[in-house]
């Protein structure tokens, strides 16, 4: 909101400028790694044992350790803005040179406590991936095939698979950086021989699958959402299925797209052109999947299922737009500049935050025990749509007559979409309120929920609500394809066992 | 029915194994131990990929004064770090025909020839002429070597650890998980160090 | 009777989706800068051609779903199954294939329009010993371009013009082939005219070059597209394309008056760029 408010007038008016930098290196960075990866993983934490039948992640010391690294290394991310120098200012990326020049001159400078965050971070995010791919493939209650899996368990597989896979190219990238920070070599320092380039791609490596980490649970959760919203199965539940592998795979193919601009050659440019666009085939599928799943079927609008329904109409938004970036000769004009806040604000807001409210309402009575106030949810629901299209939607045509990223001022010209932005973004901080309100007052005092209240599929809504301690006081055994909505028995009755 | 702990007695050591689902915790253990393998694998692989980009693009690779890198005691260290490989392998064997002294006494001189190996590179690092700083050779060959013998040094620290566990009574009673993967990461970190080898040392047109 | 009925209105249906997509997409020029480069005009309609393709997907898709929720919407307490199908796999089939096609039909066109746009020496830092000369002869064109390089570092743009003039502003004749040098002396930077529809980061150690034609006078703005610290955003420069009669005057009335520490510069630079 500071920069947005930044952001209000073509002057600088505000803040100055080295914090204005530290204001946008630190918002990227925490709302990835400190928001949507902990907040995703925590979902799944939860929900991935109830849905497979387990009573546990299959290392819950380990578990306990991956969480207990977050807080710290989040302190010492944040306490990093009370340096002399103040926190980490070249961008979420950190690219070099601009990131070893320490203009401080410090040795405990925002720059290094950043690196460290973040590898602690990713140290964390390890230890959470091996333990859910683990868990997926070897704790399966009896029954449950590997094609009787709920997608979101589909989902988290594929993205705990990207993370473990991925994550350790981000992290040498930023072991060369600390030495090049704090010992003076010359990995990417130009004057001494070192590349540049070679941090970008070891960067974009992992920071391009990384998205698909976000966005494949959210995914999930449309899938989980939208079938018992619609009383139908999920069409078409196999493809989807290997789509999210499809897409893991597809997203390791990509990263140069983040560098059409940069120091690569034209052949690459052109080379990762070609997979950027068939990233939208499996990604496309889903789409098509949940679209056929709403088409003659019979919908409840509760608020889960509208913000999965906005969700599904934003990414497709966000989707094509990327399709569009993809498109080298574009890229090179809109590249850098807000057209890509706007496309990537579409994804990580509309899709990925939008659906983990939707997951929020969905799984409530589940979590909690007792119902949210539904009236409350629509109004936060509203709120955020109109909201979040105010202030991402003007970025679009912002990027398109060149106003360029990371800028805190800039041409009068483009006064008045900045004004539009600005005021969409209050209006999306104000819509979180009805939504806390909503969710601290439910979870003390709302209606006590039954084990199943929106009579769907899946083996969280046989348990109670909340789940004992051990998710399930008889391990069930699965006899049903997965959302299996024609069959009442399958999620009929607040107490009826399974067969 | 209802504890956390597992079913056998609550020693901190037991307790310290992966649980879970009862039974088949053993296999279970092992295949996340190898999963994070793979992913430290990454990690080299992402150093390896950095060392061939960058000498890739650079003319005088090997820093002034340097002709070329010496074979020798990097050889020798190679062949005793090999070995030490299967001299774990039959520490293993041993341990699960239940010889637990010899298991003890092979145990013991895999981390001695570890150590040897270690001690030579730090001989080796002493005795070099560039450092950290001189130019992107002396910057990847430290980082590389570095980061490798951090590894060493950690495997000799676990198989410590086993060495001194396999004094405990009933220690091997439900299984030993932590033999098998303290030899597994032994065996990575040889893998790791044969491709090092061979681009660090081996490689010098 | 009922069945044709249905046919016709889908019909109709799609026929007005590709009239307002096609629409749309002529809409799209306007949304853009105005073009200043032959590049220009390929870039759009590249991107009216997109907003066309994706406008129709994402019409299409959500009047789908905004027929569902107005048409289909369950009895409040009708828990029972919407319909039971679970799959079709023809259905599956054409929407992987489709899909795909129209995605390598827009990358054959992007690749078209690329090859258009010359770029050289983008992944050859300068202490590989490649003598730039070879790689520019099989570019070259016939009417000689006119070279300048483009020098940038934190916060500031500086343009070396042939005769060792420096300027802090980008004089281009109109409709004469430009090479454009760029070089940074510190940290990453990006060269980016929006009118031009080009943009390129520029690497320290590098020495890349973009070569194009302006075709529309005018007066635009230059700005450092790559994030460099600090003064990022006070990092603009003018730029003006003038007719060549005018850009030899400029030049030739900025020959008198450049300074002694330009010159330095200028003569430590041509050591690089023409070594």
């Amino acid at each position: 909101m500071l920069i947005r408010a930044e952001l209000v007038t073509p002057e600088l008016n505000l803040v100055n400028r080295s914090f204005y930098n530290s204001l946008f290196t630190m918002h990227g960075t925490i709302m990835i790694f400190l928001w949507i990866i902990p907040s995703l993983s925590g979902l799944a934490n939860y929900l991935v044992p109830l849905m497979i039948g387990a009573r546990d992640m299959a290392f819950p010391r380990l578990n306990a350790m991956a969480f207990w690294i977050v807080p710290p290394a989040g302190l010492l991310l944040l306490s990093s803005f009370f340096l002399p120098g103040g926190s980490a200012q070249s961008g979420w990326w950190s690219y070099p040179p601009l990131s070893i020049q320490n203009p401080s001159g410090n040795i405990l400078n925002g720059q290094l406590f950043w690196i460290l965050a973040i590898i602690l971070l990713g140290i964390s995010s390890i230890m959470t991936a091996i333990n859910f791919v683990t868990t997926i493939v070897w704790m399966r209650a009896p029954g449950m095939t590997f094609f009787r899996m709920p997608i979101f368990v589909w989902t988290v597989l594929s993205a705990q698979i990207l993370q473990l896979f991925f994550l350790p190219s981000l992290t040498g990238g930023l072991i060369l950086l600390l030495f090049d920070l704090c010992f003076g070599t010359p990995f990417f320092r130009p004057s001494k021989g070192g590349d540049p380039i070679l941090y970008q791609h070891m960067f974009w490596f992992y920071s391009h699958p990384t998205v698909y980490v976000w966005a494949l649970p959210a995914f999930g959760i449309f899938s989980e959402i939208i079938p018992a919203f619609s009383r139908n199965p999920l069409f078409g539940y196999r493809s989807v299925a290997v789509a999210s592998l499809g897409i893991a795979l597809f997203s390791a193919l990509v990263w140069v797209h983040h560098m059409f601009t940069s120091g690569t050659p034209n052949w690459m440019r052109m080379l990762f052109m070609l997979t950027t666009m068939l990233v939208a085939v499996p990604t496309g599928v889903k789409v098509l999947a949940w679209t056929a799943t709403l088409w003659r079927s019979k919908l409840h609008l509760e608020t889960p299922m509208l913000f999965a329904l906005a969700g599904v109409v934003m990414f497709l938004f966000a989707g094509i737009t990327g399709v569009m970036l993809g498109a080298v000769p574009f890229d090179l004009h809109v590249n850098n500049t807000h057209f890509i806040v706007g496309h990537f604000h579409y994804i990580v807001y509309n899709t990925i935050t939008v659906a983990i409210f939707g997951a929020i309402y969905f799984w409530f009575p589940k979590i909690t025990g007792r119902m949210y106030a539904e009236g409350w949810g629509k109004i936060h629901f509203w709120l955020t749509l109109i909201a979040a299209n105010l202030t991402f939607f003007p970025l679009f045509p912002l990027g398109l007559q060149g106003m360029v990223r990371r800028i805190s001022s800039y041409n009068p010209e483009y006064a008045k979409w900045n004004f539009i932005a600005s005021l969409g973004g209050f209006l999306l901080g104000i819509s979180i309120l009805p939504f806390i309100a909503n969710i601290v007052s439910s979870w003390l005092r709302g209606i006590p929920a039954t084990n199943n209240p929106w009579r769907a599929t899946g083996l969280e809504w046989i348990t109670t609500s909340p789940p004992p301690r051990e998710n399930f006081a008889e391990i069930p055994a699965v006899n049903f394809p997965p959302y299996s909505y024609g069959q009442p028995q399958a999620w009929a009755g607040e107490n009826s066992p399974q067969e | 029915m209802r504890t956390h702990k597992l079913e056998q007695s609550g020693n901190w050591w037991e307790r310290l194994l992966p649980s879970g689902q009862g039974d088949r915790a053993q296999e279970r253990g092992i295949f996340g131990f190898t999963t994070f393998l793979l992913s430290e694998t990454m990690v080299f692989a992402s150093f390896f990929v950095a060392y061939l980009y960058l000498r890739h693009q650079t003319t005088n690779w090997l820093p002034p004064g340097v002709p070329r890198m010496e074979l020798t005691r990097p050889a020798i260290n190679t062949a005793v770090l090999l070995g030490s490989s299967f001299v774990i392998y039959f520490a293993e064997h041993a341990l699960k025909h239940h010889q637990i002294r010899k298991f003890r006494w092979l145990w013991l001189t895999t981390s001695v020839m570890g150590t040897f190996f270690l001690v030579g590179q730090m001989q080796e690092w002493k005795g070099l002429s560039f450092g950290l700083n001189t130019g992107l050779f002396g910057a990847t060959f430290y980082l590389l070597t570095g980061f490798h013998g951090l590894h060493v040094f950690t495997g000799i620290c676990l198989q410590f650890i086993m060495f001194i566990r396999s004094f405990i009574p009933g220690n091997y009673r439900i299984g030993h998980f932590g033999v098998t993967v303290t030899a597994l990461f032994w065996h990575f970190v040889d893998i790791i160090w044969i491709i090092l080898f061979s681009l660090l040392y081996l490689w010098q047109a | 009777m009922r069945n044709f009925f249905q046919n016709l209105l889908l019909g109709a249906s799609v026929a007005m989706l590709i009239i307002a997509s096609y629409w749309l997409g002529q809409q799209a020029y306007s949304w853009m800068p105005i073009q200043a480069t032959a590049e220009a005009k390929q870039v759009d309609h590249l991107f009216s051609f997109l907003v066309t393709v994706g406008a129709f997907i994402f019409f299409g898709v959500v009047s789908i779903i905004l027929y569902s929720l107005i048409f289909h919407r369950a009895a409040r307490d009708d828990y029972s199954e919407g319909h039971p199908a679970r799959g079709n796999w023809q259905i599956e089939a054409l929407w992987i294939v489709i899909p795909t096609l129209l995605v390598l039909w827009i990358a054959f066109q992007s690749y078209q329009i690329y090859q258009q746009l010359n770029f050289q020496g983008l992944n050859l830092p300068i202490l590989v010993d490649v003598p730039l000369e070879d790689t520019a002869k099989s570019k070259e064109t016939k009417p000689l371009a006119e070279e300048i390089a483009v020098v940038v570092k934190q916060w500031a743009w500086s343009f070396h013009y042939p005769n060792n003039i420096v300027s802090d502003t980008l004089h281009l004749p109109v409709n004469r082939t430009i090479r454009l040098v760029f070089y940074s002396e510190d940290v990453l930077h990006g060269f980016y005219v929006p009118e031009f529809r080009i943009k390129q980061d520029i690497i320290p150690n590098r020495r890349i070059i973009f070569t194009f034609t302006p075709l529309r006078v005018g007066k635009y703005r230059l700005r450092d597209s790559q994030f460099s610290g600090k003064n990022f955003a006070l990092m603009e420069a003018d730029v003006y394309v003038e007719p060549s009669t005018a850009y030899s005057q400029w030049l030739a009335h900025n020959n008198s008056q450049f300074h002694d520490y330009d010159k330095l510069q200028s003569t430590k630079l041509a050591a690089i760029f023409h070594h």
